[in-house]
């Protein structure tokens, strides 16, 4: 890996509006072909550190170089190289499909025959063809999303960035998208930044995954690498009746669980095998007199490493009270 | 050269949107022509207007031939240029009753011995009571009474003018220009007006309001390519407007269509430097606005401050010093004045180049405002 070319370099960047600092201190590397993905729940800070990236707003402190170039010293040539799809929908509802990826390949510069065949080509891919001459205004979300996977596409950026590309969609359609990203990737070697808030996202499409809260980053690496820090093998989740400080101290107290998580009156149990381990955590659970409604049993995914590393549940929006009952919660790797 | 080819490319981008999005909302386009041309039927018709039925009560206490007189001149009105409705009533106390309660605008009371007074010329009076609130009113029905007495009083009327006075005889310069008529240049500043509002700076606090810029800000777009594009955008669109304005306005009062093909050209170099100077004005004010209610607001504010002070409906020369002052910095009072001369006086481009002028020089100010103050962040 260190033998590839950066895509992206970030150094320190930091972001204040005032006296909150929406992005602290943040340090990565993105190489050349990879699917990056920064996942953290709303409000972590993604969508700042997509726009300080994007050139579209300054840094407070730090750099970064994007495809070599500095975003606050040479914005006009990282903007030529780079290809954005911002969060919110951008294509033009007054314009047909077909109109506004023309305008788009005229804002790059590209001849008019090129553009054509570029654009009638994106078109097919993203299954758009038919509907080419519509106007957006009659697009579903989905299809204005797939435009836009379409348009961005048009000047054949080398680093592509999507912020929250699938955000608001219905599952199929962000299956949708999904597909027509690695369709993408087999066709060129792009390297992809992604945010998303989506654990089946960033564990779908990303070669690595940094995971980010309240600004900084907590932990970065393949999805792979990120569930080897985690204690346990597989995750027990119960839903119970009433939840209470005696039901987590017994469950706590066996040999197979590694740590606990509640959240209202469902909790993760981190244990070696949950096929073997649950009946016996049900058996301490009854005792400790808690009724138990459902139990799942599950293999570890990016939800269990950010509550591992972060405290809280990713789903969790707002700073939320969560009690911790793992005997000391560690926050760097290591156990 | 590759570098120009790409520039144009990207700066004919923007108008191309621009002009895509425009010609979709054909009810602004219909719009922007039907406007001014509505606003001139109704200040036409506000302001200056002949009244028309003003209601007098009548009471005649005098049996005389003078009274009558009076009354007969008063129908001569009623017949005539209609100014006035004459109702005879038959007491003071009930004439007087029906001003207040605004069945009539004035009381005209004809005393007794009114056309024997007038004989002996012991200083005839009558009787003028008159809803006073009402002033433009309660003016025309005086004047008319005034009228109709007076020529009974003057016993004959000099056919010759009289040798040893001296007398004023008006050389008209120009063609006969009515008040209708007179109101054209600044229905034509109201078209370009509503067009820089609508055109240009507004569509990028449209983009950024529907959440359209991250996405054209992320581009290889300059800021004078934005700028720039939305300028040469809304000059097209507003200058089709306002010739389609100045047209329809020229045959509703009957300007004559006399004038030579350079004249013409005049007028379309007045109406594109009128519409640069506004549009660029817009783009250096709200280039950083960021609802559309906030262009709505000033969109108000700038057409009082402009259009009443611009000579379009009354002179300049009737302003106090300070609005004086306001009217030698305004666009419009230049483009007012240029656009008479032209239209009225057939003008040449020598006579109107000081507008010009002007005009170019506060458009050259304001677009290097409005692109200094853009800003290509969020």
């Amino acid at each position: 890996m260190s033998e590839a070319r950066k895509a992206i370099e970030v150094s320190g960047i930091s972001k204040q509006y005032g006296s909150a600092t929406v992005v602290d201190d943040v340090t990565f590397d993105v190489f050349e072909g990879e699917i990056f993905g920064f996942l953290g729940p709303n409000g972590a800070g993604k969508t700042t550190l997509v726009r300080m990236l994007t050139t579209l707003i300054a840094p407070s402190r730090g750099s970064a170089k994007v495809a070599g170039c500095d975003v606050v010293k040479e914005p006009a040539a990282v903007r030529r190289l780079i290809g954005v799809i911002p969060q919110a929908m951008t294509s033009d509802t007054d314009l047909t499909g077909y109109e506004n990826m023309d305008i788009y390949g005229r804002f790059y510069g590209i001849p008019a025959k090129e553009r054509k065949e570029r654009i009638q080509y994106l078109l097919e891919k993203v299954g758009l063809s038919a509907r080419a001459n519509d106007l957006v205004a009659a697009y579903s979300g989905g299809m204005r999303r797939r435009l836009e996977v379409a348009r961005v596409l048009v000047h054949r950026p080398r680093i592509l960035f999507l912020d929250e590309p699938t955000s608001g969609l219905d599952p199929q359609s962000r299956r949708a998208v999904w597909e027509q990203l690695n369709i993408i990737r087999q066709e060129s070697a792009m390297t992809l930044f992604l945010t998303t808030h989506y654990m089946e996202e960033a564990e779908a499409l990303c070669t690595r995954v940094a995971i980010i809260d309240a600004g900084k980053i907590v932990i970065l690496g393949s999805p792979q690498e990120l569930k080897q820090h985690l204690p346990g093998k597989d995750t027990v989740s119960l839903a119970l009746g009433k939840f209470s400080d005696t039901i987590g101290d017994s469950v706590k107290n066996l040999p197979f669980v590694h740590q606990l998580f509640a959240e209202n009156n469902n909790i993760r149990i981190a244990v070696d095998s949950g096929a073997s381990d649950l009946p016996a955590i049900m058996d301490v659970i009854r005792a400790a007199g808690g009724k138990i409604l459902s139990a799942t049993i599950h293999e570890r995914s990016l939800e269990d490493v950010f509550i591992h590393f972060t405290g809280r549940s990713i789903r969790d929006e707002g700073p939320k009270k969560v009690s911790l009952l793992s005997p000391g919660m560690p926050r760097m790797p290591g156990r | 050269m590759n570098n120009l080819r790409e520039r144009a490319l990207r700066l004919f981008a923007v108008v191309d949107r621009d002009w895509k999005k425009f010609r979709r909302n054909p009810i602004v386009i219909a719009m922007s022509v039907l406007m001014p041309i509505v606003y001139l039927m109704i200040l036409g018709n506000s302001f200056q207007g002949k009244l028309i039925g003003l209601p007098l009560a009548i009471v005649n206490q005098d049996s005389g031939p003078y009274a009558r007189s009076v009354l007969d001149n008063l129908r001569a009105i009623e017949s005539g240029p209609k100014t006035l409705v004459t109702h005879i009533v038959v007491d003071e106390t009930t004439a007087v009753a029906g001003v207040r309660t605004g069945l009539y605008k004035a009381a005209l009371i004809i005393p007794p011995y009114f056309s024997r007074k007038i004989v002996v010329k012991a200083n005839p009076e009558v009787g003028f009571f008159v809803d006073n609130t009402d002033d433009i009113s309660a003016q025309t029905l005086r004047g008319a009474v005034n009228g109709a007495i007076g020529a009974v009083s003057s016993d004959f009327v000099p056919i010759r003018e009289r040798a040893d006075q001296a007398h004023l005889r008006d050389v008209a310069l120009y063609r006969q220009v009515d008040y209708f008529q007179s109101l054209v240049p600044g229905v034509v500043i109201m078209a370009i007006f509503l067009g820089a509002m609508t055109t240009g700076v507004f569509n990028i606090v449209m983009d950024r309001f529907v959440g359209v810029e991250e996405a054209y800000l992320l581009t290889p777009l300059t800021k004078s390519d934005i700028v720039s594009g939305l300028i040469i955008s809304g000059l097209s669109i507003t200058t089709a407007v306002a010739v389609l304005v100045l047209a329809i306005s020229m045959v509703i009062t009957g300007i004559p269509l006399t004038g030579s093909i350079g004249q013409y050209a005049l007028l379309l170099l007045l109406i594109v430097f009128t519409t640069l100077s506004l549009l660029s004005l817009m783009f250096a004010i709200l280039g950083r606005a960021k609802h559309p209610r906030i262009v709505g607001v000033m969109s108000g504010f700038m057409n009082v401050i402009l259009f009443f002070p611009s000579g379009a409906v009354y002179p300049i020369a009737s302003l106090p010093g300070w609005l004086q002052w306001l009217a030698r910095i305004n666009p419009e009072a230049y483009a007012v004045d240029a656009l008479k001369a032209v239209l009225f006086k057939g003008s040449g481009l020598a006579t109107v180049l000081v507008d010009i002028a002007f005009l170019a020089i506060f458009t050259t100010v304001m677009m290097v405002t409005a692109i200094a103050l853009f800003k290509r962040t969020l």
